[in-house]
């Protein structure tokens, strides 16, 4: 019992620091009926304790790789069509500081990219392949981050039909009724970029 | 029976039917045939012949695959008004707004396309989203939407090629990378556990295409294919994913061998923190298999690497992505490895080759190491193999390596 009240005090601090970054103050405890459709969002994530106590253990690599699964299955169903039907509304998947790599052209920013998006013009997408992994918080300061892989065709209008390739960094933003994931990085490339 | 008809003085053409043909770039448009002659007169049009100023009347047709004409038409951009009234385009989304479709004068009045919107104004809406320089719709001039200027100026940005935050990251992935292909390829894959760390995770994808969801050419890396738009089963899912260094080794070691181009690695490096870095390689690899050659593939491999020390990296996640190369993907002639050490065995030259080699060095600029293999790749035949180089030289495919007068392996 004592490993579980340390799991609360735990746990009880984090909410507080989570409404510090919640984009949506207001809306951070209320249910799910008040997120935007452009969220991505899974169930709360299991208790995370700090790295490199012994309670590290009590959550299993299996739960980690379910998470990251179901993360980026959400994600790129959502990501994607908000990119064809929704294009204005793409930067609310993405962090502030987010960089994007888009065939060699780097975009940082959410003005920037704001900007980016705008300029692209419409797009078709469809996913054939999507992978993923969990990213050992012994790279992200106990961030709970997912690799997502993916690849497909593209046809962008006035343009002709590209495969692309295409990864993005995702991390989890934790309230106690759920976890919203933001797209800290994003590199997309054309497989034919060189003959585009 | 066909008959090929010179358009390049009509002004205008009724069109009763519309036939296409994707598997050709014409497309067949049948005229009402005479009652008294049963065989069809059919119009095989070719793009490039369509009158350019085109009042083009597809009232009253039956269902066309209006989605398939703008690609079957070189010059679609010159139909300048489109008829579409009665017309049973089912929904907006059919129509293919890709190939440059762009008539100033439309009509769409009576189209089912009012019929799939609750409302004429979306109807306009939509109708002027697909087609933004339209001036006149329905006899009325439109009222440009708000964001009709933009939509003409939407275009893609240049692509270019690698990408890195600075020179000196630049360095060190390509370090890291020259050294990881190095053992990748040198036929003994155990000596990369010293690349990952403990808990590090890998996994592999290939391609999914819907019209031909099992392909042989892939067949060595089904097995570890984990693409979870395909896969279900949580329990391979948690299989597929390896995750301490040893199990990634293991299935390292079980995939085909290989020879990477490393002169065709394009490189993203999309991430840097104090922590981390991350980057993306796109390149070729060609699977060995005995003397015969094998076949051409391409990948993408993403790497999350931690700072093992100031000029090394461990890597935490490798996802690696497979499938075949695309024909322009797989450039004949000079395949340059990684640089391997200038100990590792080379066939000893007969006389004529050595001053082969002498004279392709001396021509090419490259050094002799570089002559060789540019040689040895054509089979001995030296206009061959100046021809390859020559292709190389203006895709700016040489690297470094190739050109230094100094002893390769130093």
């Amino acid at each position: 019992m004592r490993r579980f009240r340390g799991h609360w005090e735990d746990w009880r601090r984090r909410r507080e620091r989570s409404d510090y970054f919640h984009e949506r103050p207001g809306r951070s405890h209320s249910g799910s009926g008040s997120r935007t459709r452009e969220d991505v969002v899974t169930p709360p994530l299991p208790e995370q304790a700090a790295s490199g106590s012994q309670m590290a253990m009590s959550v299993d690599f299996k739960t980690y790789v379910d998470q990251a699964c179901r993360a980026a299955e959400e994600f790129v169903n959502i990501y994607y069509e908000t990119m064809d039907k929704r294009r204005r509304a793409l930067i609310r998947l993405y962090l502030d500081k987010a960089t994007l790599i888009w065939n060699g052209n780097v975009v940082t920013g959410l003005e920037a990219l704001n900007n980016f998006f705008e300029m692209l013009p419409s797009s078709e997408f469809q996913v054939n392949m999507l992978d993923c992994q969990p990213v050992h918080e012994q790279a992200t300061q106990a961030q709970t981050t997912v690799l997502v892989v993916t690849s497909g065709t593209v046809k962008f209008d006035g343009n002709k039909q590209h495969f692309f390739n295409q990864t993005f960094l995702l991390t989890a933003q934790s309230t106690p009724n759920n976890t919203v994931w933001k797209i800290a990085s994003d590199c997309f490339r054309f497989q034919d970029w060189a003959s585009s | 029976m066909h008959k090929l008809y010179d358009l390049s003085s009509r002004q205008s053409l009724e069109v009763q039917r519309l036939r296409f043909d994707p598997a050709s770039v014409t497309f067949g448009v049948e005229m009402v045939p005479n009652p008294g002659n049963d065989m069809a007169a059919s119009l095989q049009i070719h793009g490039e012949n369509m009158p350019k100023l085109l009042p083009w009347n597809l009232s009253n047709t039956k269902p066309c695959q209006l989605a398939g004409l703008s690609t079957t038409m070189q010059n679609a951009s010159n139909i300048k008004n489109l008829n579409l009234a009665s017309n049973e385009v089912k929904s907006a989304g059919k129509l293919d707004k890709g190939q440059g479709l762009e008539p100033e004068e439309m009509s769409a009045d009576r189209n089912s396309l009012c019929t799939t919107f609750p409302d004429k104004s979306t109807n306009i809406s939509s109708i002027l989203e697909l087609f933004p320089k339209l001036l006149s719709l329905d006899s009325q001039e439109s009222r440009p939407p708000t964001n009709f200027g933009i939509e003409a100026h939407k275009r893609l940005p240049t692509c270019k090629g690698s990408f890195f935050e600075s020179d000196a990251l630049k360095s060190l992935v390509l370090q890291f990378l020259r050294r990881y292909y190095l053992t990748y390829d040198s036929g003994d894959r155990q000596g990369l556990l010293g690349a990952y760390l403990d808990k590090a995770c890998f996994s592999l994808s290939i391609p999914f295409n819907p019209e031909d969801p099992a392909p042989s050419s892939l067949c060595e890396y089904v097995k570890d294919n984990r693409n979870i738009k395909k896969l279900k089963d949580p329990h391979l899912r948690l299989q597929l994913l390896k995750s301490t260094k040893h199990d990634i080794v293991r299935s390292l070691c079980v995939l085909p061998a290989t020879q990477h181009d490393f002169s065709s690695f394009v490189v993203d490096q999309w991430l840097q923190t104090e922590r981390v870095l991350c980057f993306s390689v796109n390149g070729v690899f060609k699977e060995v298999v005995g003397k015969s050659q094998s076949s051409v593939r391409a990948f993408t491999r993403t790497f999350i690497a931690i700072p093992a020390s100031s000029s090394s990296l461990c890597i935490l996640n490798d996802q690696l992505f497979v499938r075949d190369a695309h024909p322009k993907e797989t450039h004949s002639g000079l395949f340059i490895p990684v640089p391997t050490p200038a100990s590792s065995s080379v066939p000893t030259l007969s006389q004529e080759q050595q001053e082969m080699v002498q004279a392709f060095s001396t021509q090419s600029g490259m050094n002799l190491q570089w002559s060789q293999k540019c040689l040895h790749d054509s089979h001995w035949d030296y206009t061959k193999a100046a021809q390859v180089l020559a292709l190389l030289k203006a895709q700016c495919k040489i690297p470094e390596e190739a050109l230094t007068q100094t002893d390769p392996g130093s």
